[in-house]
């Protein structure tokens, strides 16, 4: 009952607010704002100071008594004005492979001269974050999500909540951006690569075969193989690199769906995925095929990805059906957001 | 100055509490703070250090042997000493188990509690500003708690400065609700106050009870007379009239059945008004002889002392009139007159047998009184706060070996003798004399003003006021006792009176402290009516105060807003967008003004197709606003980017038809 509950009040919402587009400012039609269960108390708590002061005629009781009830108003209003005006730039969350957790980037600006303080980002599924704003300036926030099943991970709404700056109220506001996270299958299978259409099949140039190209150095990847890390870089403080070699010449592979039989269709596009990420970084051209569709040879980062988004998506029909969305249902163990309390 | 160290929100609960119990600190017995702050310590060891927590079973048992203490101690757990005294341990074993913001919010709001207790105690003058500083500490824990989690804290600094700024910002509505919020003229309730010390004068009188209070220099209570004050040898400040005596102590006796006496009032009447400081005793204080109770918290006795329902535990102010001499209409009952001859027939034999001679030599009751006053005047007795001990027939021990003493002495000594030789007589205790406070223009009357003398009744006059020790020493009747016996008052009182300008500081201070009381502390139903009156309301009532307390709260709701909502909607325009502002003004000066709607690109075709000649320098600088606004770059080369365009900007020289010149 209380999650319909919950639920009719987010579609309401919605409704209410319409869908945003980025960057989004937060205005007044757009904030929320309640007592938290200190400031109720703390309300509570003048309450029976007024009455004692009234009862006593003890002027003293009676100044302090409205000094503090002015004192939440004002509260009340600048926990309002924290959140006031805020912008929520962008939001990205880049692909990720199955069984690991992806992170959701928030960028927000505070365009006011006054630092906002504790804005905090929630997404309904539980993960919370939480950063300051200095004034003029702008922050970044990760928000963990989890990303246990190939296919998409959708949030259909983000939170901005504050209780600064003295926990009495909370103020927040809904955030309808339709935001995707792409979880590529899982990579593993310990079926030997393919060879494909070309010459010195089998071979896999993991490393540098000295008739490579040398192509450059590229920021490290999921899946790169260790041994093509530039350590030598890295001690010397640099990013973690990969050394990238063309190998155009020497290989062309192709990754067939209908060649794994044997196996159920997860494990054959966790295989796929291996494969995928294997020739890439192996700097090998290669092709996919699945039924209904072929991504013809070619290599590097944009070709890996659209092999790896075709495996993602592999099956699942492009709308909604398909997709993981994160709901309430899905909450993290562990992970209750403090500004509930 | 030293940056103050960022703390934590369990620390700032703690410091919270801490001042919460400091402001009780002489309320309550010592041993519940002490164990209180052994409690604070122990939990703020144990944040840095492995100091072990008192489990369940501990606490629960620690908290009810504190239940039982407390008990023990003040035989019940209501009234605001023993539950200021509960409050301040409970609050201490709940420290111990503090973890959790919430449990943090609750030490605050304990601490909150524990201020509302001080003020229900007192409400000083000084005492004020320190409360404030309670309330503004506890505000600042709020914000440092609500901001606390494990990726930092709020800096002190900051924290104050946003609760002082946040309390500040409601000062106005404060002031405001104090002045309309309206009061109520009667208590729904009352919480017994318990076991205050009594102080000032007790209903019995030993012979050297009244020196004891003469050391105190404390104020008993101030007085303001409507017109002129009586004369110092008429500021006899009425206490408790003492009938028994057993030899040694003077008691008041069982309250009788008897009414005062009707009485001709003779003189001009005197109409003050008396503020009275707590002393958890009944006695109110009138000058001399009321005409009758000033209002229905006290009654008027037989004895024309005024003695309260309720013992006087606040500050307590009353307007009364008095008479200083008067004369009776009526006879005295006959056991009105029994009762204020007796004597202890085995007690005093020499004294007795004195005023039986005494009074034979005399032809009246007047002759007879005039004749023990001289006795005094001549028998070679002094005046001194220090007089030697007596024995069981102390009067007579004072008459004829002693003959050194103090008011009570003589007032003792006096009484009896008029009761051994007929004449009705009684003791009378309270005060004499008062300091005068020029810029208050009111007396204050001290405990060392204690003072006792007797009364006597003649036939045809009534009671009649005799004090003995005026005639000993008659300077007492005009000066204080601090004038006339130094050695009379503590040592502190003796070091202010010694120094005039200390004096006249402190005299300062009284009148501030009296006008406090008067004009804060007692604001009532009625003075917020005067502030109506004053604001021009013709027949001000609760219904007119409400109205202007709805303004006032709408009023001040209607500036929060405005102070503190604007700011976020209304951003300062950032470097660029101001060098972008002075580069657009210094086009529109040279006749290339902007639409509104036009982006910077926009723009520069705009002024390509207007002004050629000009393109060269403009389009580049355009282009640069446009990247640097648009286009993506790291923090640190924006920064840079943004100050070449600022200079970029402010070299630009247009002429209005010549083109352009550069520096």
């Amino acid at each position: 009952m209380k999650a319909s509950l919950r639920e009719r009040l987010a579609r309401w919402v919605r409704r209410r607010q319409g869908l945003d587009i980025l960057p989004v400012m937060l205005l007044r039609r757009r904030l929320y704002i309640i007592p938290t269960r200190a400031g109720a108390a703390f309300g509570l708590l003048q309450i029976l100071m007024l009455v004692a002061g009234l009862n006593y005629a003890n002027s003293s009781a009676l100044f302090l008594t409205f000094a503090l009830m002015g004192f939440t108003l004002v509260s009340m209003h600048q926990c309002h004005r924290n959140l006031l005006g805020v912008r929520l730039l962008s939001a990205a969350a880049p692909p990720v492979f199955a069984r690991s957790r992806g992170i959701l980037t928030l960028a927000l600006e505070n365009p006011s001269a006054s630092a906002r303080y504790r804005i905090g980002t929630a997404l309904d599924g539980g993960a919370t974050a939480t950063t300051d704003v200095s004034a003029h300036g702008s922050h970044t926030v990760a928000l963990s999500l989890s990303a246990s099943r190939r296919g998409r991970v959708r949030v259909d709404r983000l939170m901005l909540i504050t209780r600064h700056p003295f926990g009495l109220f909370r103020t927040w506001t809904w955030v309808h951006v339709p935001l995707e996270m792409l979880v590529y299958p899982y990579p593993q299978g310990s079926l030997p690569m393919p060879g494909g259409a070309g010459e010195r099949q089998g071979v896999r140039s993991l490393t540098n075969t000295g008739s490579d190209e040398w192509l450059g150095l590229r920021p490290f990847r999921d899946g790169d193989s260790p041994r093509q890390v530039d350590w030598k870089a890295y001690a010397r403080e640099a990013p973690l690199l990969v050394k990238e070699y063309s190998t155009t010449a020497s290989q062309l592979r192709r990754f067939e769906f209908e060649a794994l039989r044997g196996l159920h269709t997860e494990a054959r596009l966790e295989q796929l995925a291996r494969w995928v990420v294997e020739a890439e970084t192996a700097g090998e051209r290669y092709e996919l095929v699945l039924p209904g569709a072929r991504i013809p040879a070619d290599h590097g980062r944009e070709h890996r990805h659209r092999c790896l988004a075709a495996l993602a998506l592999f099956g699942l029909d492009d709308a909604a059906s398909g997709t993981v969305a994160v709901s309430p249902a899905e909450r993290m163990p562990g992970s209750a957001p403090a500004w509930l309390a | 100055m030293a940056r103050l160290t960022p703390r934590g929100g369990l620390e700032w609960a703690a410091i919270a509490f801490a001042t919460g119990v400091v402001l009780n600190i002489d309320r309550v017995p010592a041993w519940v703070p002490v164990a209180t702050f052994g409690f604070i310590l122990w939990r703020l060891l144990a944040i840095a250090r492995p100091v072990p927590l008192p489990g369940t079973i501990t606490r629960s048992a620690l908290a009810l042997l504190l239940v039982a203490a407390v008990l023990l101690r003040f035989r019940t757990l209501n009234g605001l000493s023993a539950g200021t005294a509960l409050l301040v341990l409970m609050g201490g074993i709940k420290l111990l188990e503090t973890r959790t913001r919430r449990d943090q919010y609750i030490m605050i709001g304990a601490s909150l509690f524990l201020l509302l207790a001080a003020c229900l105690d007192r409400q000083g003058l000084l005492r004020s500003p320190v409360y404030l500083a309670h309330a503004w500490l506890c505000c600042t824990a709020l914000a440092i708690v609500a901001y606390a989690d494990s990726s930092g804290s709020f800096g002190t600094r900051a924290a104050m400065a946003l609760a002082a700024r946040s309390l500040l910002y409601a000062l106005p509505l404060a002031v405001a609700l104090f002045l309309f919020f309206p009061r109520l003229p009667g208590a729904f309730w009352a919480i017994p106050r318990s076991s205050q010390a009594q102080t000032g004068l007790g209903d019995t009188m030993t012979p050297g009870s009244i020196t004891e209070l003469t050391a105190s220099y404390e104020v008993a209570f101030r007085a303001r007379f409507e017109g002129s004050p009586p004369p110092p040898q008429e500021r006899y400040w009425r206490g408790p009239v003492l009938h028994e005596f057993d030899g040694y102590t003077w008691r008041r006796g069982p309250a009788s059945a008897y009414h005062p006496q009707p009485l001709e009032y003779l003189g001009m009447p005197y109409r003050y008004e008396v503020s009275l400081e707590p002393s958890s005793r009944r006695w109110w204080f009138s000058l001399d002889t009321a005409s009758g109770a000033p209002d229905p918290r006290a009654f008027l006795t037989y004895d024309y002392q005024l003695v309260a329902a309720e013992p006087v535990t606040e500050l307590t102010t009353y307007t009364a009139t008095s008479y200083t001499q008067t004369r009776s209409r009526a006879e005295i009952s006959s056991l009105a007159r029994h009762r204020d001859t007796r004597l202890p027939p085995d007690r005093n034999p020499r004294t007795l047998g004195l005023a039986r001679k005494l009074r034979a030599g005399s032809a009246s009751d007047h002759a007879f009184v005039t004749a023990a006053l001289d006795l005094f005047r001549t028998g070679g007795f002094s005046y001194s706060l220090t007089p030697p001990a007596l024995g069981r027939d102390s009067v007579d021990d004072f008459l004829f070996n002693t003959r050194v003493g103090f008011c009570g002495h003589y007032a003792a000594a006096f009484v009896t003798l008029m009761r051994a030789g007929g004449v009705p007589a009684r003791v009378v205790t309270g005060y004499l004399g008062g300091e005068w406070n020029p810029i208050g223009r009111y007396f204050i009357v001290r405990q060392s003003d204690a003072h006792s003398w007797a009364e006597v009744w003649l036939e045809g006059r009534g009671w009649a006021r005799v004090d003995p020790t005026g005639v000993v020493e008659p300077e007492r009747l005009r000066r204080g006792i601090l004038d006339l016996l130094p050695n009379a008052v503590s040592a502190p009182a003796r070091f202010v009176w010694s120094r005039p300008w200390l004096n006249a500081a402190l005299e300062r201070w009284d009148a501030l402290n009296a006008w406090w009381n008067e004009r804060v502390v007692r604001f009532n139903y009625e003075d917020q009516l005067g502030v109506l009156a004053n604001l021009g309301f013709n027949s001000p009532g609760v219904r007119q105060l409400g109205w202007v307390f709805a303004a006032a709260l709408i009023a001040w709701l209607a500036w929060i807003a405005w102070q503190l909502g604007r700011a976020p909607l209304a951003p300062m325009p950032d470097r660029l967008a101001r060098a972008y502002g002075r580069l657009c003004r210094k086009l529109t000066r040279a006749g290339l003004g902007r639409e509104s709607t036009q982006g910077p690109l926009a723009y520069a075709q705009e002024i390509e197709r207007a002004r050629p000649d000009l393109a060269e320098a403009i389009r580049p600088l355009l282009m640069r606003y446009a990247d640097l606004r648009f286009g993506a770059s790291g923090a640190r080369q924006r920064e840079a980017g943004v100050r070449g365009f600022e200079q970029d900007v402010a070299r630009l020289r247009l002429a209005l038809s010549t083109g352009i010149k550069r520096r």
